[in-house]
């Protein structure tokens, strides 16, 4: 006289068949739901890479799976070889998610303030169990996605995968090429180390010069008081003030996490889905001019996603996700971290990331107006145009002679464009101060700091009779210091800076602290002149080296 | 197809030790990252120190007399400064909070140091970040093992100081100079800023208006001169009903044995 009975049908199971039996059928039915279709004995049978049986459970999961029947169930013979592809794409997605996972551990020790976001770094570093690890990993994953995302454009439109139909599956890559770009960017920002301030520092400056046309100048000349609001305005949106503040901070975390993230995802799904729409383009020379064949896979050409691509992947995966964390280990990779912002002590010689190079390369080359703002602008608008004005019928390498010698072109222009961005190319800054920025830079430690700390012995000594150091360390590091002012000397062809001389002066200052002064000394027209740079080494600080 | 599951494998059984190790290493690397840390603390705070602060306290924290307190100095660090001002917490707490928020007002113990610590935080105002100000305490810290290799102060007694002692033989005394020294025209002990003369009159401690006659009714067994002398060198022995224990305890050590009977032979004039 039961009111409520409970059924179990797993009881039954198990009293029919026996224990082990119906457990395991239990487990190998589980699986086949989550796999939507592929039983354990089907697993075993893709990962040992046996011929598909018939009928074939393994087109099961690309009909019934969500993430299955996102995949084709089949790949054409020619597209799975490393050429044409390179896997460039898969790479991207790879470092998405890679980014994704490493950043959202971030997050959990980060606060986007000034008065903390630093001191949460050093916490990372130094109270975070695998922090130093992660943060590594988040930005030497980052350097690989931008190139990852970069060359997989180029190989694009090297094979001239970009043409009909293919015009929007390219208009959605230059879209979320930016959205890389705008990623990786905003995420050197978040730190608030040295790097951070002057990147957007720079970076708002470029945008701070965006031009308010003539008649809008007018109109706000009546209204804000300020023929230039445009500019000031896109100005204090970026910096949160007239100054990076809090505020700006705030927003470039959110653009990291939430804005770009969200709008990167959303364009990634459309991408791939225009991918899998139209097929993977076969490589140019295997189809006839003007022909698309890539979804007319024929029955023997074809390669299954289960079991050859899917162990390819998952070989894949492993591979990348090994040389990666080798790299931020026994590879010695570090995510750098400069000193707290500071804006009143600028650095030197401030770099963009390197994909940005070429565009303080460009900067270097004349107007802000035109070579930062309007010149980019025509070179993403282009890319996002070309598939739509480049319209020849044929993506045969032979007959693209024009298109491929313009991407020639464009390639050995950014090369240039990106070494007029580094210091070595025009930039003017006096030969003292080179000196010094080379022995004690601002951005990163430089060789006096990786001196070991027990061998700058105390005493002053010049640069040019380096070979008298007492000590092997000291040694090394004066003869680098000589190095540096037979450089400048070199470099100095106006005589402004006559007989340079580099003085290293060490002197013991605390306990466990050394002061040591860097001096350059030098005869102009005026009379001997020097300049000097006061540089404190603690016992422990441990620069590395 | 084999190959790949292999290596695959592999590889993943490497990337799995390579974690592994780095784990097992993170609790040293972390503190070696701490220690670190700390070192390159002190050196931003000793480039701080050297623009914004040797010139009240002296390049090396010595101290500029009249401008600033010395810094490496042995008393900040074995507690007797913090005693003298009354801190309770650490040392590295005081120095913090000093040049975040400055000094105020000279406490009695610097009372020879009439200029005001600037405040330092951007918390109270002042030019630096609070990291900054970490900097600094770091480094005037650091000073720590120098500072407590110096000889600790051992006070040497004044041969001609008052004493607690109210056995010991006084000069005679000079009530015209005691007039002198009561009211600040000698010395520097300014008893009338708190004591008042006329009958009744309270400034901050009682009038000693008719002192000759009520001190020798105060305690039993005391003359009205040694009464007078223990309130002088002891002022907490005895306290007038209603008031609190407020008068310096300094003058047995500062007061000369001539001062004080110059003082008591004039007061018990009155």
């Amino acid at each position: 006289m039961a009111i409520f009975k409970l059924h179990l049908p797993i009881v039954d199971d198990i009293k029919q068949k026996g224990l082990k039996p119906a457990l395991l059928a239990k487990v190998d039915e589980g699986v086949t739901r989550l796999t939507a279709g592929l039983g354990i004995n089907d697993i075993r049978s893709v990962l040992r890479g046996d011929p598909a049986p018939r009928p074939n459970p393994r087109v099961k999961p690309h009909a019934d799976g969500f993430w299955f029947h996102m995949r084709p169930t089949y790949y054409h013979n020619l597209v799975t070889p490393l050429y044409p592809q390179f896997r460039l794409g898969w790479l991207s997605v790879y470092f998405m998610v890679f980014e994704t996972i490493t950043g959202v551990f971030l997050m959990l020790f980060y606060t986007p303030s000034p008065l903390v976001a630093f001191e949460n770094m050093l916490n990372i570093l130094s109270n975070v169990p695998l922090g130093l690890f992660m943060r590594d990993l988040h930005r030497f994953g980052a350097e690989l996605m931008v190139l990852a995302v970069a060359l997989h454009m180029l190989r694009t439109y090297l094979t001239g995968n970009y043409k009909k139909p293919r015009q929007f599956t390219w208009f959605t890559g230059v879209l979320l090429l930016l959205m890389t770009l705008g990623l990786s960017f905003s995420g050197y920002l978040l730190p608030w180390d040295q790097l951070s301030l002057w990147a957007v520092t720079i970076g708002a400056s470029m945008v701070e010069a965006i031009p308010t046309p003539y008649p809008l100048n007018l109109l706000g000349d009546q209204w804000f008081g300020d023929q230039y609001f445009i500019g000031t305005f896109v100005n204090n949106l970026v910096r949160g003030g007239p100054q990076f503040n809090d505020n700006g901070l705030l927003r470039w975390y959110l653009l990291h996490v939430l804005g770009l993230p969200l709008i990167a995802f959303v364009f990634i799904g459309v991408h791939y889905y225009k991918v899998v729409l139209h097929g993977h383009s076969l490589p140019p020379e295997a189809e006839k001019v003007g022909e698309d064949t890539a979804k007319r896979v024929p029955m023997d050409q074809r390669t299954y996603f289960m079991p050859d691509i899917i162990t390819r992947e998952l070989f894949y995966v492993v591979l990348v996700t090994f040389l990666c964390i080798f790299a931020v280990t026994l590879g010695g990779y570090h995510a750098p971290l400069e000193p707290h912002a500071e804006a009143l002590i600028t650095p030197l010689h401030t770099t963009a990331p390197w994909y940005f190079l070429w565009l303080q390369g460009m900067l270097k080359v004349g107007d802000k107006v035109f070579w930062g703002l309007i010149a980019p602008g025509i070179i993403f608008n282009t890319l996002f145009v070309l598939p739509y004005i480049e319209v020849g019928p044929s993506r045969r390498y032979a007959d693209r002679r024009i298109g491929l010698s313009v991407g020639m072109v464009v390639c050995v222009t950014l090369s240039m464009l990106t070494f007029m961005g580094t210091p070595w190319y025009a930039v003017s800054s006096s030969a003292d101060q080179e000196i010094i920025a080379e022995i004690v830079p601002q951005t990163h430690p430089g060789p006096l700091r990786a001196t070991p700390w027990d061998e700058l012995t105390v005493g002053t000594y010049e640069a040019k009779n380096w070979e008298q150091a007492p000590t092997p360390g000291l040694k090394g590091l004066l003869e680098e210091y000589e190095h540096a002012v037979a450089t400048a000397q070199a470099k100095d062809k106006e005589g402004q800076f006559k007989n340079l001389d580099g003085l290293l002066i060490i002197e013991e200052w605390q306990d466990g602290l050394k002061k040591i002064t860097v001096r350059v000394t030098w005869q102009d027209a005026t009379g001997e002149r020097t300049a000097s740079q006061d540089v404190f080494l603690h016992r422990d600080s441990n620069y590395g080296g | 197809m084999t190959v790949r599951v292999v290596t695959g494998t592999i590889i993943l059984a490497a990337t799995m030790m390579i974690v592994a190790f780095i784990m097992v290493n993170e609790p040293n690397r972390m503190t070696d990252f701490e220690s670190g840390y700390k070192g390159r603390s002190v050196e931003a705070g000793a480039a701080l120190y050297d623009t914004n602060c040797k010139g009240c306290h002296g390049v090396q924290g010595e101290g500029i007399e009249g401008v600033g307190p010395a810094l490496n100095a042995r008393d900040l660090f074995d507690g007797r400064r913090l005693s003298e001002i009354g801190w309770a917490g650490t040392a590295y707490d005081y120095v913090f909070s000093s040049i975040s928020g400055g000094r105020p007002r000279a406490s009695s113990a610097f009372s020879t140091y009439p200029q005001r610590m600037p405040t330092w935080s951007s918390d109270f105002g002042g030019p630096l970040r609070p990291d900054q100000v970490r900097n600094l305490a770091d480094f005037v810290m650091n000073w720590e093992t120098t500072a407590m290799a110096q000889p600790a102060e051992t006070p040497t007694p004044n041969p001609n100081a008052a004493g607690t002692d109210l056995e010991t033989e006084l000069p005679a005394g000079d009530a015209a100079r005691g007039d002198k020294l009561f009211n600040g025209q000698e010395g520097t002990y300014g008893c009338f800023g708190c004591h008042s003369l006329a009958a009744g009159e309270v400034k901050v401690g009682p009038s000693l208006a008719g002192i000759a006659g009520t001190a020798a009714s105060r305690v039993e067994g005391y003359a009205a001169e040694k009464y007078i002398r223990e309130s002088i060198v002891s002022p907490s022995a005895h306290l007038v009903e209603g008031f609190q224990d407020l008068m310096p305890k300094t003058f047995a050590q500062s007061m000369t044995k001539q001062d004080l009977a110059d003082l008591i032979a004039y007061l018990m004039t009155k």
